[in-house]
């Protein structure tokens, strides 16, 4: 009865937008990656797809903390360069021959320590979050630069084995048979999937992004739930940053940067997954599966940096073009 | 004009039968009165009487759906209020929307600016228009204060001064004291005596009887939607005027029961918050429900905020059984046993767009929660308990609570409360627009729970069903509780509306006065000059460390390294003026930079590189604007996706090579060439910004760009409106972002394989924000945003000197950035969200 549609034929037009919502971004998707594998059928063998999962693991983890802020109508521009210092960290570590859990859990403790400022100058001192997570961005870098020397390769693969087979288990082992490393990927999506689902911080956080004030006056702390979500993206990033040094065996400073934007690009695409436009966690899992796949792609075409930005820049606004007609004005 | 009498008789404005329904309500039903010329008419009634929706009708906001409206004689639909203005009838609303970093001029003619010689502002005839408009109602302040700088009384006549520019034949003027204090109700009242005299017709709308029996000249009661009366004053006694406004409708239901009364639960002590809140003291005793009536701007709301802690106790102490209560934040109180059901349910009660199971468990969550994980079961159990104790329909826990009608909402935001350990519930209006089925489901669970032992405080200008549902009541007005009814017998709708809208003149004197005293005078003079202060003491420290930092050489090097990172954050500036964001500043910028280079290597020349550059930056500016007014995207998602896009074009042109030039020497004079001693560039930004400033400063595109950046709300009311001139900033934007690009080019001999733009963003944020801390009102400001620019550059500089690494210079930039805005925002801090979706 109180329909808002105005268009002339609502029951046609309603039906077929809701078509479009439900089903063609998702079919857009697979269409984007059967071009690829008709163009170059080896991106569908086994291998090709191994390696991707494999690749895609530091993306997507990056990706989830990104999620939980950006759920709260926050940003966090410096997940990235986390990922960076934290595996910066590390290689250090192993380098002085420093003992495994040192080599782990001190990168962890640094994106700890970055989301927590993040958190008190969102939440508590009230920089916007695109401003202060942006001026965060460069002070790690200008932080890696000075530890690095100018941005000196902290090269591990070149290091006796004995010294580093312990920390490349995390990017290179496998575990009967499978990648190890994927299955770190698949344990924190569970984990991920869990407290985004089942904790009072998740509902918590979803009001925050809701209605602040309202939220505020049903008696949440917002401020702390807002700085938590920044403490979790520091978290995960901290930790993908390590996975990613212990695939690649190296820790190129300003390496990890470029993930910011794949990040964004998955996490705005999930959105195209879910009903209402939100941003759920495995929406997060397919867009930087998505993204990890389409980067492959385009290098198996040998088509290379242009066209990945120029792709994942198409996708966002793709996405909120569509995310717009999913919501109610 | 001279005589009004005169004109006595002639009618201005005819509401013939007019007839209103919304769905499921008849707002107003035959409802017919006449206004004469050169009277002070008042409409009286209780909210929901219907006086908003008869004035909605006579401004344009809404049309009537049955009768007439005739305006001098003739019968007129209006479309909006633009119509409801052209055809002579002005409103002044109770809050005013209007621009604080705008002059009092600006703000008055915002929409309809005077121009002059070259379509510059003709700021002298401005002045004086808006300085005759102000003698008119005698204002103590000039066409040049900053609005930022008045009181709420003062900005009250601002709003009759901009009403009045445009010579209305009615002046409606709603709820105007409601926040004012005597003394300034007072003036105001001067001021309508004085319009009238001058021939203003006034429509008056104010719930305060005793200033509105001795202001106007005729009043007319609605009540329910229908008119009631039109009569004159002279003659009417205050006890009639509340008999007609309350009136005796058919007896509704109220589910009210006998519970036992215990010992007193909260007591509050002398409880007062800014000067709303003036002293109050209160006591609630278990099992009972306590009334507090009062009109708008009593202060009952505030009363209940600084209650659970959403606003900030000035004084006073409060004790719940017996333990102190002084909670920092809402959640604080809800740990002491404060439930609080606020006014505004769709946009302080619910997450709308949260299912009905998610807002009943919101406050209480963790109540389910073992190791961190709480049980969905048992919680969407306890939420299926509550949805059919209180009858919520649709009965179901998973409808979003945006689709809800306004009593089932109500319901929820009640229901949320009931699973926790409250002890105290905190009703605010709980019962407005909620249909009658409802209502009695509301009042049934307040009776519930005074049984169950709560204290209860009922909240309502409905004076009916406070006298009905309360075992006690009290009457606030100004902030202050002017009256305690001990007997409830006592506490009739006539006498709750006749102690509510009494003035309570000898009371209000202490309140006003404890105002607290204005921030003292080196603070101001910090918080205007202290960013100044701070750049001109780096800067010294800078010179004192490294000699050769003030020498007219170096100075001359630092003001061409920072011209170029000025052009670009001079582009951004103008995007974020209009209250938009550029992601893509920067890469727009080193995309501009290699076209140009790119344009130069194919032989083009200097003339084409400039074009296409600019051109360019025009198009990515243009695209921006229609991605974020025609999808509306945020800005903030539509430029990053555009910044992606430029980043990926900018690789795709160049093919990751660096565009090196060797000529042709007319283009690198643009970036390293000098007049005299003086950078060519310098000059170039020099003559840039003073243009860039005049357009925003002294044109109607600039001031009306900036109106829709700082208050979008106030322009619209002024027929600004947002599309036309966000699109001019974009636009504008992206164009000197472009010659940014070029000028980067000459500068750097060509255009370098990188496409990271990001790093000219944060400059350039940083400038733009540093700059706007420079200015008076805080806004931003292209002059501002060059000195900040400048000083940024000479910091880099004059660091490299000290001999600190230039490894270090992002972080010192991005530590300015952050401080830069943390120095503006920490005093009204707010989360920092940005607008995502």
């Amino acid at each position: 009865m109180q329909t808002s549609s105005t268009s002339p034929h609502p029951a046609l037009s309603a039906t077929l937008v809701d078509m479009l919502r439900t089903y063609g971004p998702a079919i857009g998707m697979l269409g984007v990656l059967v071009v690829f594998a008709i163009l170059k059928p080896v991106f569908l063998s086994p291998a090709n797809i191994a390696n991707v999962m494999h690749q895609s693991v530091v993306l997507i983890v990056i990706s989830f903390g990104l999620a939980v802020v950006m759920s709260m109508r926050g940003v966090d521009l410096s997940v990235a360069q986390i990922a960076d210092g934290a595996g910066l960290i590390a290689a250090i570590l192993v380098l002085n021959g420093q003992p495994l859990w040192l080599v782990i859990a001190a990168p962890l403790a640094f994106g700890v320590g970055i989301g927590l400022v993040n958190g008190l100058i969102a939440a508590y001192v009230g920089v916007p979050a695109v401003i202060g997570t942006l001026g965060m961005m460069f002070i790690i870098r200008s932080g890696e630069l000075m530890m690095t020397n100018g941005a000196e390769p902290q090269i591990l693969f070149s290091l006796p084995r004995g010294l580093t087979r312990a920390f490349f288990f995390i990017g290179q082992g496998k575990i009967f048979g499978i990648s190890a490393l994927v299955l770190l990927g698949i344990l924190i999506f569970m984990i991920m999937l869990a407290v985004m689902t089942f904790t009072p911080f998740a509902r918590r956080a979803k009001a925050v992004g809701g209605n602040a004030r309202a939220a505020m006056l049903a008696g949440i702390d917002i401020r702390a739930v807002f700085a938590g979500g920044f403490v979790i993206a520091g978290l995960l990033s901290a930790v993908a940053g390590v996975a990613l040094v212990s695939r690649t065996g190296i820790a190129v400073p300003r390496g990890a940067e470029p993930y910011l934007l794949d990040a964004f690009a998955a996490v705005y695409l999930g959105t195209l997954l879910s009903r209402r436009a939100e941003i759920t966690i495995p929406g997060v899992l397919v867009g930087g599966l998505f993204i990890t796949f389409l980067g492959n792609g385009l290098t198996l075409l040998g088509l290379g940096a242009p066209f990945r930005y120029g792709l994942n820049g198409a996708f966002i606004l793709l996405a909120m073009a569509i995310g717009a007609l999913k919501r109610p004005h | 004009m001279s005589d009004p009498r005169s004109r006595q008789s002639e009618t201005v404005i005819e509401c013939r039968a007019i007839r209103k329904v919304f769905p499921g309500v008849v707002a107003l039903d035959d409802v017919s009165l006449a206004i004469t010329r050169g009277e002070v008419h008042a409409l009286l009634g209780q909210n929901g009487a219907g006086k908003s929706t008869l004035v909605k009708i006579l401004t344009g906001v809404y049309q009537q759906d049955g009768g007439e409206v005739r305006i001098g004689g003739e019968a007129v639909r209006l479309r909006d209020t633009r119509d409801a203005e052209a055809r002579g009838v002005a409103i002044v609303h109770q809050d005013q929307q209007l621009v604080p970093q705008f002059d009092v001029a600006n703000n008055i003619l915002l929409g309809s600016e005077m121009t002059g010689a070259l379509g510059l502002l003709d700021r002298g005839a401005m002045r004086e228009r808006v300085d005759a408009a102000l003698k008119r109602i005698d204002a103590g302040f000039s066409a040049d204060t900053l609005v930022r700088d008045l009181s709420i009384a003062e900005r009250a006549q601002v709003a009759i001064a901009a009403a009045l520019m445009r010579n209305p034949t009615a002046l409606i003027l709603d709820e105007p004291t409601a926040s004012l204090s005597d003394h300034e109700a007072e003036h105001l009242f001067g001021i309508v005596r004085g319009l009238r005299d001058q021939g203003v017709t006034v429509i008056y709308i104010s719930h305060y009887l005793d200033e509105v029996l001795s202001l106007v000249d005729r009043i007319s009661v609605l009540r329910d939607g229908k008119l009631i009366g039109t009569l004159p004053v002279d003659g009417v006694s205050r006890a009639d005027v509340v008999k007609m406004i309350v009136g005796r409708d058919i007896a509704q239901l109220y589910p009210k029961e006998v519970v036992p009364i215990g010992q007193p639960l909260l007591e509050v002590r002398d409880l007062a918050h800014g000067h709303k809140l003036n002293g109050v003291d209160l006591t609630v005793r278990r099992g009972e429900i306590l009334g507090i009536a009062g009109l708008v701007g009593a202060g009952r709301s505030e009363l209940a905020l600084t209650l659970v802690g959403a606003l900030k106790r000035r004084q006073g102490s409060v004790t719940i059984d017996g333990r102190a209560s002084d909670p920092a934040t809402p959640r604080d109180a809800k740990n002491d046993g404060f439930s609080l059901i606020p006014e505004d349910r769709r946009h302080e009660g619910l997450v709308i767009d949260m299912t009905v199971r998610e807002n009943l468990s919101l406050p209480n969550i963790s109540r389910w929660a073992r190791f961190g994980l709480f049980n969905p079961v048992a919680e969407a159990n306890a939420a299926r308990e509550l949805v059919e104790r209180l009858k919520i329909q649709p009965a179901s826990i998973r409808p979003l609570t945006r689709n809800l009608s306004g009593g089932n909402q109500q319901k929820v935001v009640v229901g949320r409360w009931l699973t926790g350990n409250s002890q105290v519930f905190l009703f605010d209006e709980p019962t407005t627009g909620v249909d009658v089925g409802s209502k009695i489901e509301i009042y049934r669970q307040m009776v519930e729970l005074a049984r169950q032992g709560a204290a209860i405080i009922f909240i309502s200008s409905d004076f009916e069903e406070i006298s009905a549902m309360c075992d006690r009541t009290v009457v606030m007005a100004k902030g202050k509780i002017v009256k305690t009814f001990e007997d409830q017998c006592e506490a009739t709708p006539e006498a709750l509306l006749n102690w509510a809208s009494a003035t309570g003149q000898e009371e209000d004197v202490a309140g006003t006065s404890a105002v607290p005293a204005d921030t003292g005078r080196v603070e101001r003079l910090l918080s205007r000059w202290g960013t100044a202060l701070g750049m001109v003491v780096t800067i010294a420290v800078i010179a004192l460390l490294a000699p050769h930092f003030l020498g007219i050489g170096n100075i001359f090097d630092v003001l061409k390294q920072g011209s170029v990172l000025a052009f670009i954050a001079l582009g951004l500036t103008v995007v974020l003026i209009a209250g938009g964001f550029d992601m893509s500043a920067g890469a727009t910028s080193q995309f501009a930079a290699n076209l140009a280079a790119g344009t130069l290597l194919a032989g083009q020349g200097t003339l084409a590189a400039i074009l296409f550059g600019g051109g360019l930056g025009l198009a990515i500016g243009t695209v921006n604007a229609g991605l974020v007014l025609l999808l509306r995207m945020p800005p903030f998602v539509a430029t990053l996706g555009m910044m992606f896009v430029a980043m990926g074009g900018t690789l795709l042109y160049n093919g990751g090579q660096a565009l090196t030039l060797s000529g042709p020497p007319e283009f690198f004079f643009l970036g390293q060439g000098y007049v005299g001693p003086v950078p060519f560039v310098f000059i170039l930004l020099v003559i840039v910004t003073a243009l860039l400033h005049v357009v925003l400063k002294r044109t109607r595109l600039g001031l009306r760009m900036y109106a829709v950046g700082l208050n979008p709300v106030a322009a619209n009311l002024r027929g600004v409106t947002k599309p036309a001139y966000a699109f001019a900033s974009f636009a504008i934007g992206g164009l000197i972002l472009g010659l940014a690009g070029v000028i980067l080019s000459a500068y750097s001999y060509g255009a370098s394989a990188l496409a990271t733009g990001v790093d000219f963003l944060i400059s350039a944020l940083a400038a733009a924000f540093l700059g706007s801390t420079l200015t008076k009102a805080g806004e931003l400001d292209v002059v501002g945003t060059v000195i900040a620019a400048i000083f940024l550059a000479s910091l880099s500089n004059g660091l490299i000197l000290i001999g600190v690494s230039s490894q270090a210079l992002p972080g010192v930039q991005g530590l300015i950035l952050i401080l830069s805005i943390a120095l503006g925002v920490f005093r009204r801090r707010a989360i920092g969200q940005v607008l995502i979706f």
